[in-house]
């Protein structure tokens, strides 16, 4: 703690060079301001979908688009497997953070077991994710889809509430227009995130092998468990956010 | 060729490769020995109590918006969505990212951005309703 008392005494000494004005490593810094510019990224896809939405007179309602749960066929379970989605991402937090924590302790058998929970996690929201999209594909949902003028109103009913169909403009054009948005930015969004869950769960898999060999007991300490953790919870964030943003709002 | 400084090559080793005693107080300002002692497990505590929160959270969220989003004005839906969101960030920035425990100035250099944000947002949403209000009220020549 000599550091921290360092800290508090001469501005000369912080910033004179030679150690970390921040107490923090280079690498932990930087995984920082990346997660920070990434949020940026995702707020702008989130905003850019918020002001569409705003911009359009309807808007699929979503406790009608995401009714479906695997293997219950066709019965209405508004929001249920998004939410076990965001359980099953929570869930990986938790066990990341108690790598991290088993990491600080050196304790090599811990950070294996929390780190492979980890990893079943992420791989197990992938899979919703792909049944999700599986799934809203075969109704017809994709990039540039519901671009036809001459769609019939019936193809698109399932995915507004009946308040909102009474609006003279979803016949008008207004529902077509607004159901290709949707799915636009709905695929683009939760694919990016998709994205960054996938480019995660292979860091872990990276730093679950160099775990198992010793790489980190040989360093002396588990701070890349630490770096990755961070973007590993940076994933559940943005996550709480699309789920807020699309499923909820 | 004498005038090689031998410490400084050693200290660029230490900044381009393993930092571990570059900085001699950071990396092991946690290293204590014991996973089984009585802050290690306070610790773990701590952050399955965080867990319990995010999920009673998420769960009040899935319900309200279930159930009675539609019976309530818009307005008040987005902001309690959004107010539970940042609640739900908060603790996961501040305990499993271990945000809360790095120093002030740090803490401080992440968090200002990200109020631009605020800004941000509302603009933008302003801006896309003052679009819809034009296009469907201003009468046509």
């Amino acid at each position: 703690m000599a550091q921290q008392a360092t800290a508090v005494t001469t501005e000369q000494k912080l910033w004179g060079g030679g150690r970390s004005p921040f107490n923090v490593s280079y690498g932990k810094m930087m995984m920082w301001f990346f997660l920070l510019s990434d949020a940026f990224t995702f707020g702008a896809f989130l905003i850019s979908y918020g002001t569409t939405r705003f911009f359009s007179a309807v808007w699929p309602d979503p406790n009608k688009v995401f009714h479906a749960f695997p293997f219950m066929g066709h019965m209405n379970l508004p929001l249920l497997f998004v939410s076990l989605m965001t359980f099953i991402l929570i869930m990986s937090s938790v066990t990341m953070v108690l790598a991290v924590h088993a990491g600080h302790y050196g304790d090599k058998a811990n950070v294996q077991k929390w780190l492979m929970w980890t990893i079943v996690g992420g791989i197990c929201f992938l899979s919703c994710q792909a049944w999700e999209w599986t799934h809203l594909h075969h109704q017809g949902a994709w990039w540039g889809s519901f671009t036809d003028a001459s769609t019939p109103l019936d193809m698109i009913k399932g995915f507004f509430s009946d308040k909102t169909m009474a609006d003279p403009a979803f016949a008008a054009g207004a529902g077509l227009q607004s159901t290709h948005d949707f799915y636009n930015y709905f695929f683009t969004i939760t694919g990016f995130h998709g994205g960054h869950v996938a480019s995660g769960v292979v860091l872990l898999i990276v730093a679950l092998i160099n775990t198992v060999n010793g790489t980190y007991e040989k360093r002396g300490h588990y701070e890349m468990i630490e770096k990755i953790g961070l973007y590993w919870h940076f994933v559940d964030l943005v996550w709480v956010f699309v789920f807020t943003c699309f499923y909820l709002l | 060729m004498s005038q090689h400084d031998y410490s400084d090559n050693i200290k660029l080793h230490y900044y381009e490769g393993d930092q571990s005693k570059l900085y001699s107080g950071v990396m092991n300002h946690h290293y204590h020995h014991d996973v089984k002692s009585k802050e290690s497990k306070q610790q773990i505590g701590r952050i399955w109590k965080v867990f319990w929160i995010l999920l009673a959270v998420t769960v009040v969220e899935v319900i309200i918006g279930m159930f009675f989003s539609h019976h309530m004005p818009k307005a008040l839906v987005a902001f309690f969505f959004l107010a539970l969101t940042l609640f739900k960030a908060g603790y996961i920035v501040s305990v499993f990212m271990h945000l809360g425990d790095e120093l002030k100035n740090f803490i401080i250099m992440i968090l200002i951005p990200l109020t631009l944000f605020i800004w941000f947002i509302l603009a933008f949403l302003m801006d896309g309703h003052f679009w819809l209000h034009m296009n469907s009220t201003v009468p046509v020549r």
